[in-house]
């Protein structure tokens, strides 16, 4: 390589080291709690069906749920305009049904309030009574709306995806041994140990969080990115019918014509669809001559998360219509869709999925921890941005793993007939996460990151306990009864309270060592930062 | 440097969203197929042009190339109009 051009690469590195770390800081925070959270929810059905224990259904076939449900709408809301089934599967259990009723004739009337989704056993139709919870939706709708009102929090979201992409491809740059620090992890070296480790969890990962970050864009692309709709179209619809198939819009005629049973139109879109099962049944005007009832794939058995569908006529069940079949752009960004929600995994490639979603965290942690341990001088007190990047530090990687241990606790210790109990479980982990991140504010730092860590590890240390107490299903039944989901989350609350714990512990010991100095004059990419740094 | 991260984010959004529409309306295939191939790949010039305004030191050239490209792209575009 001739100089100029090793020069011209060297300030390449430089410009994208400086980038790396603003982003990452300024995204940081936000993108820490999209990654923890954004990690749980590949267990969003199984954490609402563990905020929920008395609940022990019996999975049936799509078909049978689906037949229960019709029988159920039909004594319930006969005369509605749009019946949505949410069917069953192995890991959510009951079914979901939600009703829209037909708007009041009479333009000067009151709209109907909406209904709430209801959720049914899919063995008997019957509704099911559990305590009221958001469970593992709650986790899953935060890590890309933030809990901000709409459309702001996913616009901060994207915002924050966007910073992560950028940060990635501008850390590969910076980064010049990327192989040779994957097996590099030196402890108790102080920034050199935050270094190490900032680069292990995001080398070892690497794909995987490149891909997350993209994958996460294009989950919201026609909010993000709608331009290119407008340039084509005059209407976004002829896109949408274009890509998705026309949905059924025929008026109803008014006549009364008894539904078709439902099983055989399942047993034939399956059929169609290679032994694919559908997700979502929505009838619209059930019980008229114009109803239709249209079948949505679901997405666990395929890589492309945007499913078929197929229009029946709701009286006699010819098929009316089908989505086209997807082209090569629209397979692309559906496999791209399928690929940062998982559902096609199974458990193994799922728990995987959930470990990379930890290193995914442990990346912006460390990289956070790293920007503040360097930017620390031996000797000087640290200027105002330190502190403040320090306690919201404290605040994001301490305090929000409390929060999420606080709404699991409020699950099972407030009242199940509480009103709005629910709502109560939500605020509590926000009253908890931000109000531990406040009391943090006034103890000393090294202090804060103690008491912090080790209230986090004691509440999720707890949940196996305050499980046993307060429901019929703690370990020693759970385990003799081959419950796995009950005995599985126990052992993964010990573990995240184990490693929290060990984190706590950590922060003691680092205070009694003597500050190190490098005993080599720092190589590569770091004399590179400091460099920059030194700007 | 507020000028250069409005012009970063703000016109490289504007510039990324503009020139993908673009070359969504002008390209020869399926306007479905185009219309999503530009908005899958939209983030990633986006994230190109963030990356590229931080590290050109000329800030005028930065302004111009970035802003230049997202009125040049929404002109053609609108000389052009929709396509259906």
């Amino acid at each position: 390589m001739s100089k100029a051009a090793s020069n011209a690469a060297t300030g390449v590195r430089q410009s994208m080291a400086w980038i790396h770390g603003w982003l990452g800081l300024l995204a940081g925070w936000i993108l820490f709690a999209m990654f923890l959270t954004g990690t749980a929810s590949y267990f969003r059905p199984e954490i609402t069906r563990w905020m929920q224990p008395e609940m022990d259904l019996r999975p049936v076939t799509a078909a049978t749920a689906a037949d229960t449900a019709v029988a159920h709408l039909q004594k319930v809301a006969p005369t509605a305009e749009q019946w949505f089934i949410y069917l069953p599967d192995a890991r959510t259990t009951a079914t979901r049904i939600f009703i829209r009723e037909r708007p009041n004739p009479d333009p000067n009337a009151k709209p109907a309030p909406r209904r709430d989704e209801l959720r049914l056993d899919p063995a008997t139709g019957e509704e099911v009574t559990a305590r009221d919870t958001r469970g593992g939706e709650h986790f899953y709708r935060f890590h890309f709306q933030l809990q901000i009102p709409h459309p702001w929090g996913r616009w901060l979201a994207g915002l924050c995806a966007m910073a992560m992409l950028t940060a990635i491809i501008s850390g590969v740059i910076t980064h010049k041994r990327i192989f040779v620090d994957f097996f590099t992890l030196r402890w108790s070296k102080g920034q050199r140990s935050w270094l190490d480790a900032h680069n292990a969890s995001a080398v070892i990962a690497l794909p995987f969080h490149a891909m997350i970050a993209y994958t996460g864009l294009i989950t919201l692309v026609a909010m993000y990115m709608p331009w290119p709709i407008q340039a084509n179209y005059k209407d976004p619809a002829t896109f949408e019918k274009a890509v998705f198939g026309a949905e059924p819009d025929a008026e109803a005629s008014g006549r009364l014509a008894a539904l078709t049973p439902v099983a055989p139109l399942i047993a034939r879109a399956s059929q169609e669809w290679g032994g694919g099962a559908p997700a979502t049944m929505v009838v619209r005007y059930p019980n008229d001559a114009a109803a239709t009832v249209t079948l949505f794939q679901n997405s666990r058995d395929r890589l492309n998360a945007r499913g078929g569908s197929i229009v029946f006529s709701g009286v006699d069940g010819r098929r009316l219509s089908t989505s086209p079949p997807p082209g090569p752009a629209a397979e692309t960004s559906g496999v791209m869709l399928g690929l940062h929600m998982g559902s096609f995994a199974g458990p193994v490639l799922r728990w995987t999925y959930f470990l990379l979603g930890l290193a995914g965290t442990a990346m912006v942690g460390t990289g956070l921890m790293l920007w503040t341990v360097k930017r620390k001088r031996p000797g000087a007190a640290p200027f105002f941005g330190i502190r403040l990047a320090e306690r919201l530090n404290v605040g994001a990687i301490a305090c929000l793993p409390a929060g999420m241990a606080a709404f699991l606790l409020a699950n099972r210790l407030l009242p199940a007939t509480l009103p709005a109990r629910g709502d109560i479980e939500v605020s509590i982990m926000f009253w908890v996460w931000f109000g531990l991140a406040a009391l943090a504010c006034v103890r000393p730092i090294r202090r804060a990151w103690t008491e912090t860590l080790a209230i986090a590890a004691a509440a999720f240390l707890a949940l196996p306990l305050v499980n046993a107490l307060t429901t019929d299903r703690g370990f020693v039944r759970s385990f003799a009864n081959g419950d796995w989901l009950f005995a599985a989350f126990d052992l993964a609350m010990l573990a995240t309270g184990a490693l929290l714990g060990f984190a706590a512990w950590r922060t003691t010991q680092k205070s009694s060592r003597p500050a190190r100095k490098p005993r080599t004059a720092p190589r590569g990419a770091s004399a590179l930062r400091e460099a920059v740094d030194a700007h | 440097m507020a000028a250069r991260a409005f012009t970063a984010i703000v016109g490289g959004y504007a510039a990324a969203a503009a020139f993908v529409s673009l070359l969504a309306r002008i390209a020869p295939i399926d306007r479905a197929e185009a219309t999503i191939w530009a908005m899958t790949l939209s983030f990633l010039v986006y994230a190109g042009l963030l990356l590229w305004a931080f590290h050109e030191t000329r800030l005028a050239r930065v302004t111009g190339v970035i802003w230049g490209l997202a009125f040049g792209s929404a002109g053609c575009l609108w000389l052009l109009g929709p396509a259906l």
